[in-house]
């Protein structure tokens, strides 16, 4: 018999039919198949919409032979903000959508999809000034100058 | 090159050597050391003389590494290159994205609606998801009926976000991607906007033209009702959401730039920044006002502090008594961000060799041996006594093992002024009155129960010490239990000249040129190590691996279950003092006579790096691997500090004492050392620093 499906409808309203071992990938999927057991109807996501889905779904089918991630390993997950290099390339979208990625993933419980997303954030802050971070996200200094002088000298405190 | 001294008098021993403060039994000293040479040839010097010079071209204050930085600069370096790419990817993705949710695209309504479920079913999504979708929905309320409203007028806004859920929409616009711009209240937003867009401009305009036409149907669709767009506050009223695409033309190309702290739940976002570097994080506390109350957040901090001040995994090899690491207590409501900046300071104060001095001041001979903990300082002299003293202010002796010792009057100089003069000096000198040492003596009623000769070495752990004597024994103690002495393991045939042990063996080294090993429950002889050819100095002990140096100028690694030895390392020249095997079992320091520190890869046997700079015999070393230090102590009466990875000088600090350097340890903050002028020298970097005490674990 070949790897079962089962269906996913995102909150578009659009059919995904998906390998059940890819979709228990995430864990509120995975937890919902075990609690009421895989009736053939669909699944609704309804925090999701079809392209997020449908770029979850891409990432578990790459992910679905991983490890399972070792319970709570919160230290460690944090360790690295490495990123391997398929995942590198799979987070190459608009902010948007990587952010929805994120929500999706934090939704989805798919924790590692979840640290790849954030590391990708992070990567885009690292080694920047706070005017090149700004550019980047698009946001005002709401600091007037008093306040943000106030918040470097306490950054700069060294002793004394 | 000078005629060479050594080929005239071959052992410049510690006898020989002209001692800068004469104690009161010199002759004695010199049998209880002996770094001479064993070997029958010497060998010609080669490089000694260079040696000399090279000290004088050393610089003392090295470029501190500079790991933050060259981790910036990289990012600096790889970034514009990344974002090209990466912007060209992007553009691509995003377009391939919004044209098939254009052909998916279900008549606005159901689009809509969705957004509204996802609301109220997401509750991890923080209010400004809903905001958003509020937005949305006034928006769409205002398209179709509130024509020409003006900007600046809030509480007509804030109606428009009231009224707009209940409201009917007719003709709603397809929302989530393709939806128009949320126009953001604040006129300057705009403005602000575009000039970050006009930044992109040059280089998308290609791809924009051609983009342009392919949207062009899209765009006519929108146009419509864009052509009465009006400017809303946002339900939430905080006005972060920039998004401006009010040009129509730009609309669908620009780049979407999201502010991720108003996208993502707090939680999310904590965790992004926990990825931060310490530099990175402070950074992002001056973007704005709420990326500042994410980022300067204890949770944030903790992960960023222990990212950068990490506590290594415990490996096997790793002795059960650890240095302290300075990690600070993890208890609720740690300012760990606080503490990231006293640790910062202190390292500072570490480059620049700024240190207070205190002195142990209370052994009436030569301190051969130290360890020490937060809370306290154990030493070994001559005296035959072993002294606790407290590790804190004020400093003071808290017990005295051994025999009576009487009180010590005066302390007379605490260190030699000309000296410092080459290197740094204290900043601060603090000489505790010596503790009077009546109420303070444990009463031996067996001379058994303590060393009959001076103590040469010492190790503490959790539970036990361990002294080496020269009455060619050792004591095993229990600190447990006001250290009670549990028994005595003899088995030397002359002074025990160092210790080590972990939770299975005691190894000792001796005078008698043999090593023993050990058990440390029951306190058998378990195996005798022989091979070195003269007084083996030192000792340390990793797993299953044991490393000793020897005057004979060699350094021996040896497996303690086969007792046999794997591999030598030998010195250049003459006799080895002291050893250090690191925690990780990858590296052997090893110093004595040649006045070099020489490291070597264990697995291989390679000699990796000379540390040159000390002027006399090196007596003492200390490997502080997470800190990247090495601190020596040496008969040129000076400590130095190395680093690890250069190799280099960082640290000189001369003449604290007034005599011989007989052994150093150095943690997060302080080096001890011991001093042949019969006192302890506390060099205490974290002195008088404001929140120091965070630090302590």
């Amino acid at each position: 018999m070949a790897t079962p499906q089962i269906t996913l409808t995102s909150s578009d309203g659009v059919d995904v039919t998906v390998e059940r071992t890819v979709a228990e990938r995430s864990v509120l999927i995975k937890n919902m198949l075990e609690d009421l057991g895989d009736s053939g109807e669909a699944i609704p996501i309804p925090n999701v919409n079809e392209a997020v889905l449908r770029k979850v779904i891409e990432w578990c089918e790459h992910h679905k032979n991983d490890p399972p991630t070792a319970g709570d390993e919160d230290d460690n997950r944090r360790k690295t903000s490495d990123i391997e290099e398929w995942d590198q390339k799979f987070m190459q979208v608009d902010q948007e959508m990587l952010f929805e990625i994120i929500l999706a993933a934090n939704y989805l419980d798919i924790k590692a999809l979840l640290d790849v997303g954030c590391k990708t954030v992070a990567n885009m802050i690292k080694g920047k000034s706070p005017e090149e971070i700004r550019k980047t996200f698009n946001i005002q200094n709401d600091f007037t100058p008093e306040e943000e002088d106030q918040i470097r000298r306490e950054n700069e405190w060294a002793e004394e | 090159m000078s005629p060479r001294e050594t080929s005239t008098r071959r052992r410049p021993s510690l006898s020989l050597r002209p001692r800068p403060r004469t104690a009161a039994h010199p002759i004695t000293h010199s049998k209880e050391y002996a770094f001479d040479q064993w070997r029958e040839t010497p060998r010609t010097e080669l490089c000694r003389d260079s040696e000399g010079s090279a000290v004088e071209e050393m610089e003392p204050f090295p470029e501190a590494v500079p790991r933050r930085r060259s981790a910036k600069s990289f990012s600096n370096l790889r970034h514009p290159m990344d974002g090209l790419v990466a912007l060209g990817r992007r553009l691509s993705v995003t377009l391939r994205h919004k044209s098939s949710k254009n052909n998916l695209q279900v008549p606005g309504e159901a689009e809509d609606d969705s957004r509204h479920y996802e609301v109220a079913g997401h509750s991890s999504h923080k209010r400004n998801v809903a905001s958003q979708s509020w937005d949305k929905r006034s928006r769409a309320w205002s398209n179709s009926y509130s024509i020409n409203r003006r900007p600046s007028l809030n509480s007509v806004t804030a109606l428009h976000g009231f009224y707009a859920p209940t409201a009917s929409v007719p003709a709603p616009i397809p929302g989530h991607g393709l939806e128009p711009p949320i126009l953001p209240n604040d006129k300057f937003a705009g403005s602000a906007a575009r000039a970050a867009a006009a930044a992109q401009n040059e280089r998308m305009e290609m791809v924009k033209l051609e983009m342009a036409k392919l949207e062009m149907g899209k765009l006519e669709r929108e146009l419509l009702p864009r052509a009465s767009d009006v400017r809303l506050d946002s339900e939430s009223g905080i006005g972060i959401d920039l998004r401006d695409r009010s040009d129509a033309s730009d609309t669908e190309l620009d780049l979407l730039r999201i502010d991720p702290v108003s996208y993502l739940p707090s939680e999310i976002m904590a965790q992004v920044l926990s990825y931060l570097d310490p530099v990175s994080l402070m950074q992002a506390e001056l973007v704005s006002h709420t990326w500042n109350g994410q980022a300067n957040s204890p949770h944030v901090w903790k992960y960023v502090f222990r990212s950068v001040y990490t506590r290594r995994p415990i490996s096997s090899t790793a002795t059960k008594k650890r240095q302290q690491l300075g990690l600070g207590k993890a208890v609720p409501h740690q300012d760990w961000k606080r503490m990231f900046l006293v640790r910062r300071a202190l390292d500072q104060r570490w480059k620049q060799g700024k240190a207070a001095a205190i002195y142990l001041h209370g052994h009436k001979d030569s301190v051969y041996c130290a360890q020490f903990d937060e809370n306290k300082i154990i030493t070994g002299s001559r005296d035959r006594t072993i002294r606790v003293w407290d590790a804190h202010y004020p400093w003071s002796c808290l017990k005295i093992i051994g025999p009576p010792p009487g009180d010590v009057s005066g302390s007379g100089p605490v260190n030699n002024p000309a000296q410092q003069a080459t290197g740094k000096s204290p900043f601060v000198t603090i000489c505790p009155p010596s503790t009077p040492s009546a109420g303070i003596v444990t009463p031996m009623e067996h001379p058994a129960n303590y060393h009959s000769a001076s103590i040469l070495c010492l190790r503490f752990d959790e539970e036990i010490m361990v002294t080496g004597s020269s009455d060619y024994t050792c004591i095993v103690w229990d600190i447990k239990d006001d250290y009670r002495p549990i028994r005595q393991l003899v088995g030397h045939r002359a002074g025990v000249l160092d210790v080590c042990f972990d939770d299975r063996y005691i190894v000792s080294c001796s005078k008698d040129s043999t090593i023993c090993v050990w058990d440390r429950k029951t306190g058998d002889l378990l195996k005798q190590l022989i091979g070195h050819h003269g007084p083996v100095n030192a000792v340390q002990l990793r797993g299953d691996l044991v490393v000793s140096a020897s005057g004979d100028g060699i350094a021996k690694l040896w497996n303690v279950t086969t007792g046999a030895c794997v591999k030598e390392f030998p010195s250049k020249d003459r006799g080895l003092a002291c050893v250090e095997f690191s925690e990780d079992g990858r590296t052997i320091l090893t110093g004595g006579n040649d006045r070099t520190i020489y490291q070597f890869d264990a697995n291989t046997g390679e000699l990796v790096k000379e540390l040159r700079g000390h002027t006399g015999l090196i007596r003492s070393l200390h490997l502080d691997s997470m800190n990247k230090r090495i601190v020596s102590g040496s008969y040129d009466m000076s400590v130095k500090v190395f680093d690890t990875e250069s190799g280099q000088l960082s640290v000189d600090l001369p003449g604290w004492t007034t005599s011989w350097m007989l052994n150093v340890q150095s943690d997060y903050r302080r080096i001890v050392a011991t001093s042949q002028d019969s006192r302890a020298v506390i060099m205490d970097f974290g002195y008088g620093l404001d929140g120091i005490d965070l630090l302590e674990e």
